[in-house]
């Protein structure tokens, strides 16, 4: 599966064009009362929304919005992941006809009542469990991320993973996916992979595909990298949920460095300063001001 | 002989390309634009940019300031050497859309008084109808946080020269100590002694639309007629 370097491809989410030195925060909001990092912050719908309007402020360019934790918990009936998610969007919606709003889901129910409320991509952390989310999103011109959990069924944890090459085994998993999506209808330009760090691996193979990323954007297809404050960071780091920004901060500029195109973060703004930074240092992007030494 | 002449600073911070995103110093510009506006409403035959470099040359009329010696991302297509004033100069030329007849004349920035005064006469002979664009800067160490840090003779040599400009003082540039413009990191003084050269004796109007120092350096913009 694996090809030679080939030309980053374009990326359209939402009505917007994305060029490929322009590095994307994805800023998360939970609709949950249980996920791992400031569980509840954003359960209300006025706090949830003060969240995006506050992130919208600090420089996000994607919403991901999520009704259902990735840990193992309480059931979410289809039911109730639409009642936290739709309306919601809906919301946000109304609020900014522009924003990219992605839908952090991996049911094709949800996913069809949040496309139809305005969300511009369907964020599959779970690898495709649900293959009909894939012709969700060609019905409905979303877009769709190809993600990697190993053996994992959605909300369990990964116990005693291996791989012969967790990179390989990546790589065959999101382009797959990848092409399945093209086959179903997909619009190739809305596709995103997903290495899916923490999920079904272990902190060495997060690690490894941190380092190795570069392999995965030199497909072309546009890699979101998903490291906010997990739990891969903390172990390298000995530091809990809340000492984690640090951490986070080097795999994304390390990441931005090897080419993904979508980082997904708790911490807005300081997600776009290390983004804009090492764009700065690559020469995608200018410095806001430049005078030292030309006075 | 000079039917108009102007001074402009020579930052490097005037090339929009080195600032990043940011507009830096817009007053500055517009400023500049319009003395060379100044320079070309008289329809000279040529104009004469002269600025310090590091010996007495002339320079050839194509050649512009090479900014990936600033900034090494920039494109590399200026000429490597060429004296930052000249390079302004050009620049400054350039965003006016001026295309006539130009002489790129470096000025050694540690020439005599003499020399530089001889070297303006001789440009101003060098057509019926000369103008001059003087490039160059007043003091780098009017205070604490300026480029050279302070020198209490910074502000009173800037304002000598500023006083000099605003009279029309001809004989008062050609009275600027060069060694004493060399100890301030006054690049402009031998070009501004080159204007005064050019004048030979005469008195212009003048008028002087910058006269600040926002990054510690002195900046001054003016017309002479």
């Amino acid at each position: 599966m694996l090809m030679g370097d080939v030309e980053p491809r374009p990326l359209r989410l939402g009505k917007k064009q994305f060029p490929p030195e322009q590095r994307l925060v994805m800023a998360i909001v939970n609709r949950t009362p249980d996920s791992f990092y400031r569980p509840g912050d954003t359960w209300d719908t006025g706090a949830a929304l003060e969240r995006v309007h506050a992130a919208v402020a600090e420089g996000a360019d994607i919403l991901d919005v999520g009704g259902v934790p990735a840990k193992p918990g309480p059931e979410v009936t289809v039911a109730e992941e639409i009642r936290r998610v739709v309306p919601f969007v809906a919301a946000v919606r109304a609020a900014y006809p522009d924003l990219v709003i992605s839908a952090d889901t991996w049911r094709h129910e949800p996913a069809r009542a949040v496309c139809e409320a305005g969300a511009d991509l369907l964020n599959d952390t779970w690898s495709g469990w649900d293959p009909r989310l894939a012709d969700v999103a060609a019905e409905s011109g979303a877009g769709l991320v190809c993600s990697h959990v190993g053996t994992l069924t959605p909300r369990t944890r990964p116990f005693r993973p291996v791989f012969t090459d967790v990179m390989a085994d990546v790589t065959d998993r999101v382009l797959g996916l990848a092409e399945r999506a093209v086959q179903a209808g997909v619009d190739p330009a809305r596709i995103v992979i997903d290495p899916a760090h923490d999920f079904g691996k272990n902190t060495w193979h997060s690690l490894e595909l941190t380092r190795r990323l570069g392999e995965l954007t030199a497909t072309g297809w546009p890699v979101l990298l998903s490291a906010s404050r997990k739990d891969f960071v903390g172990e390298t780091l000995g530091a809990p949920v809340e000492d984690r920004l640090a951490g986070t901060l080097a795999v994304t500029a390390v990441g931005a460095w090897l080419g993904a195109r979508i980082f997904r973060a708790h911490d807005v703004r300081a997600t776009r300063q290390a983004l804009d930074m090492v764009a700065a240092i690559r020469g995608d992007l200018p410095p806001a001001s430049a005078v030292r030494g030309l006075a | 002989m000079i039917v108009s002449a102007a001074l402009c600073p020579s930052p490097p911070l005037l090339a929009s390309e080195l600032t990043g995103r940011a507009d830096i110093l817009p007053d500055l510009k517009a400023a500049c634009a319009a003395a060379i506006s100044h320079l070309l409403a008289a329809t000279p035959d040529v104009i004469a940019v002269a600025g310090a470099g590091a010996d007495t040359a002339t320079w050839d009329p194509s050649d512009r300031l090479d900014l990936s010696a600033y900034a090494p991302l920039a494109e590399a297509r200026g000429k490597p050497g060429l004296p930052l004033a000249l390079g302004i100069g050009a620049l400054l030329l350039d965003e006016a859309g001026y295309a006539g007849p130009r002489i790129l004349q470096a000025v050694d920035e540690s020439a005599p008084t003499a020399d530089c005064l001889r070297l303006g006469r001789d440009l101003a002979a060098e057509a019926p109808r000369m103008a001059l664009l003087a490039v160059g800067d007043g003091s780098t160490r009017r205070g604490p946080a300026a480029p050279g840090y302070l020198d209490e003779r910074a502000i009173p040599f800037d304002d000598a020269v500023r006083q000099a400009v605003r009279d029309g003082d001809m004989a008062a540039l050609a009275w600027l100590d060069p060694d004493l413009a060399r100890d301030l990191m006054a690049t402009g003084r031998a070009a501004w002694q080159v204007l005064a050269g050019a004048f030979a004796g005469a008195r212009p109007t003048t008028e002087i639309s910058y006269a600040a120092d926002p990054f510690g350096v002195a900046y001054l913009v003016a017309t002479l007629t």
